[in-house]
């Protein structure tokens, strides 16, 4: 039996799509591989937690983009700490950007905590509705729903998170979020994990660094299998 | 062309969409008397007193309550069935009156109002709602802000205990505040005015920038969300000289009771995160159905149902159904809690005893056929 926390980054910012949800399937879908998850809320004025094993971001409006940024910059020291010891951090749509290089929030451009090689500006429309992608990890497809008008652009050292199949993805109809290791960036929402609980499994591999067996839950398995079959 | 040819046309066509499509006649006169002329709602709305009701939930029956209470005034007509847009409020200024009390979506208020010059505005409340058309609250917030600015003529009346209405009402030059001693607001981490972070204690907030919901001009105590409502309702009533009304809570109830081959159901609308809230927490019965769709009206994005906690369904019989009946399912399923999954909503039914007596939460599109059915 082992035991991991999860650090739900700002929730308060960081919710407007839904995104806390990631977080309790990450607990559910532990219990079936025997792992107990213990879920840390990070508020805006709290310190960010040392001992995680996930963090976790999601996506927000502007304003609240801004002040989740000034507090993660207030805690830099712990995130790197974090980070050199191989925690695994998924981070969606505003949260994606916050850890690129720089992204554009409420007219003006500011740097990200850069760690992942990626740059957002602003779209020339805003990219809703259902997107699919090709895994870059998984042989599967992922899906999910995006709501953003941020462009994301590659650098020389991303590896992008999918390959687009339906939607928009970066912005440029390619390629979909950015990998670095254990740090995961991606414009997915649905929550991302609740649409695709395979890729929950693969974060809690990599935060446990085990390698846990297929698990049998049909009811996950039916979702996921419909919404990938859906979305096109 | 002559408005009252052009009403003459629109309403022949509403007559014929009426009679031969079938369909409710409230938007289909208001299209065509706005294709012909595109300033029918000004032309219209002078020489009466306009009143609009807007906010994410409780238009429908607060715009009733209103209009309820303005009769005594006068001869009002409003677009009482939702239709909201500015087709709708075109087809029910086509009557003639002395007061017009209109719902309007949040996207459109507006163009309406600078269309049609409104004594009143009443903001009931801002929050998430089918973020695919709105993008983000604070856009729509903004919005209204900025109409607030350029209507000096008009009053805008409600409930700053909402961050987002408070900040709409500080852009106006008249105004009423009202207060019901605070609410916290699932959406309200970010002070909309300025953008720092938005200080609560306990239910009330407080900005460095002066945003606040402290000094209001009328005060009233902690209330349901109907109830509050019904007292904006009251408040904007005074406003134009009207006696309130006694506001009995079991009448603001918005569920509708009907008989599906022997199962009571007691239908109530659900659209957002902040109506599943209030509507989970009504719950009485032990059986419950819950009906999702994601059509353009419901919001076509289901994200927000992981920012509902449905555990007051748990230990009872869940039943779910509708296009996106699958979302809830595996929602419910990652809370602990076991549904079963009908096809459609005759099998849900089905899956109940006759004599039953069944709690029906649905998606806004649901609730409708169900209601009219």
């Amino acid at each position: 039996m082992s035991k991991i926390n999860i650090v739900r980054i700002h929730n308060e910012l960081l919710g407007t799509y839904g995104d806390q949800g990631n977080a309790e399937v990450l607990v559910f879908r532990g219990k079936f591989h025997g792992i107990t998850g213990n879920i840390i809320d990070v508020g805006y004025n709290d310190p960010l937690p040392t001992n995680g094993d996930i963090y976790l971001l999601g996506g927000a409006e502007d304003a609240a983009q801004l002040l989740s940024l000034e507090a993660l910059n207030r805690d830099r020291e712990t995130l790197d700490l974090v980070i050199e010891r191989g925690a695994v951090i998924l981070a969606v749509c505003a949260g994606f950007q916050i850890i690129g290089n720089s992204f554009w929030a409420a007219g003006k451009e500011v740097a990200g905590l850069g760690l992942l090689d990626v740059s957002s500006t602003p779209g020339t429309k805003r990219y809703v509705g259902d997107i699919k992608i090709k895994s870059t990890n998984l042989e599967i497809d992922l899906t999910g729903f995006e709501n953003h008008a941020g462009k994301t652009i590659l650098g020389p050292t991303a590896v992008p998170f999918g390959k687009v199949l339906v939607g928009h993805g970066n912005g440029d109809g390619k390629f979909d979020g950015a990998i670095n290791g254990n740090i995961f960036g991606t414009y997915l929402h649905g929550p991302i994990l609740a649409r695709n609980p395979e890729f929950a499994d693969l974060l809690l591999n990599r935060a446990t660094g085990r390698k846990y067996s297929q698990i049998t839950d049909p009811l996950a398995v039916q979702y996921a299998t419909w919404r990938r079959k859906v979305t096109k | 062309m002559r408005l009252a040819i052009s009403i003459l046309i629109a309403k022949f066509a509403g007559f014929l969409s009426k009679n031969i499509l079938r369909k409710s006649g409230e938007t289909i006169p208001g299209k065509v008397l706005l294709k012909l002329d595109s300033s029918a709602i000004t032309k219209l709305s002078a020489n009466r007193k306009i009143i609009l009701v807007t906010g994410t939930n409780g238009k429908t029956s607060t715009t009733k309550v209103l209009t309820q209470i303005v009769t005594k005034l006068g001869k009002t007509v409003s677009n009482g069935t939702g239709s909201n847009l500015n087709w709708g409020v075109a087809t029910t200024l086509m009557k003639k009156s002395d007061y017009a009390v209109l719902e309007v979506d949040e996207l459109h208020l507006n163009n309406i109002a600078k269309a049609a010059n409104p004594i009143a505005i009443l903001m009931l409340n801002l929050s998430r709602d089918q973020l695919h058309r709105m993008h983000e609250v604070k856009r729509v917030a903004d919005r209204w802000h900025e109409l607030a600015k350029s209507l000096p003529g008009t009053t805008f009346i409600g409930d700053i205990d909402d961050p987002f209405v408070s900040y709409a009402l500080s852009g106006a030059t008249q105004s009423i505040k009202v207060s019901f001693g605070g609410k916290k607001h699932q959406d309200g981490a970010v002070c909309p005015a300025c953008g720092k972070y938005l200080t609560w204690s306990k239910q009330n907030y407080k900005c460095t920038c002066g945003l606040s919901n402290k000094n209001p001009d009328q005060e009233f105590e902690s209330a349901s969300a109907a109830l509050r409502n019904a007292n904006l309702a009251n408040v904007a009533g005074d406003f134009l000289g009207a006696k309130p009304i006694a506001i009995n809570e079991s009448e603001l109830e918005r569920s509708v009771l009907r008989n599906f081959g022997g199962v009571e159901a007691k239908i109530r609308l659900t659209k957002n995160p902040a109506s599943w809230k209030e509507a989970l927490s009504s719950i009485t019965k032990s059986q419950v159905m819950l009906v999702l769709n994601a059509r353009q009206v419901d919001g076509i994005d289901t994200s927000w149902l992981w920012d509902v906690s449905f555990v007051e369904l748990a230990g009872k019989k869940v039943v779910v159904t509708g296009d996106r009946a699958l979302d809830l399912a595996y929602r419910l399923h990652v809370q602990g809690i076991n549904s079963i999954i009908e096809k459609d909503f005759s099998k849900a039914i089905d899956s109940f005893e006759r004599g039953a007596e069944v709690d029906v939460l649905a998606a806004y599109t649901a609730f409708f056929s169900l209601v009219k059915a």
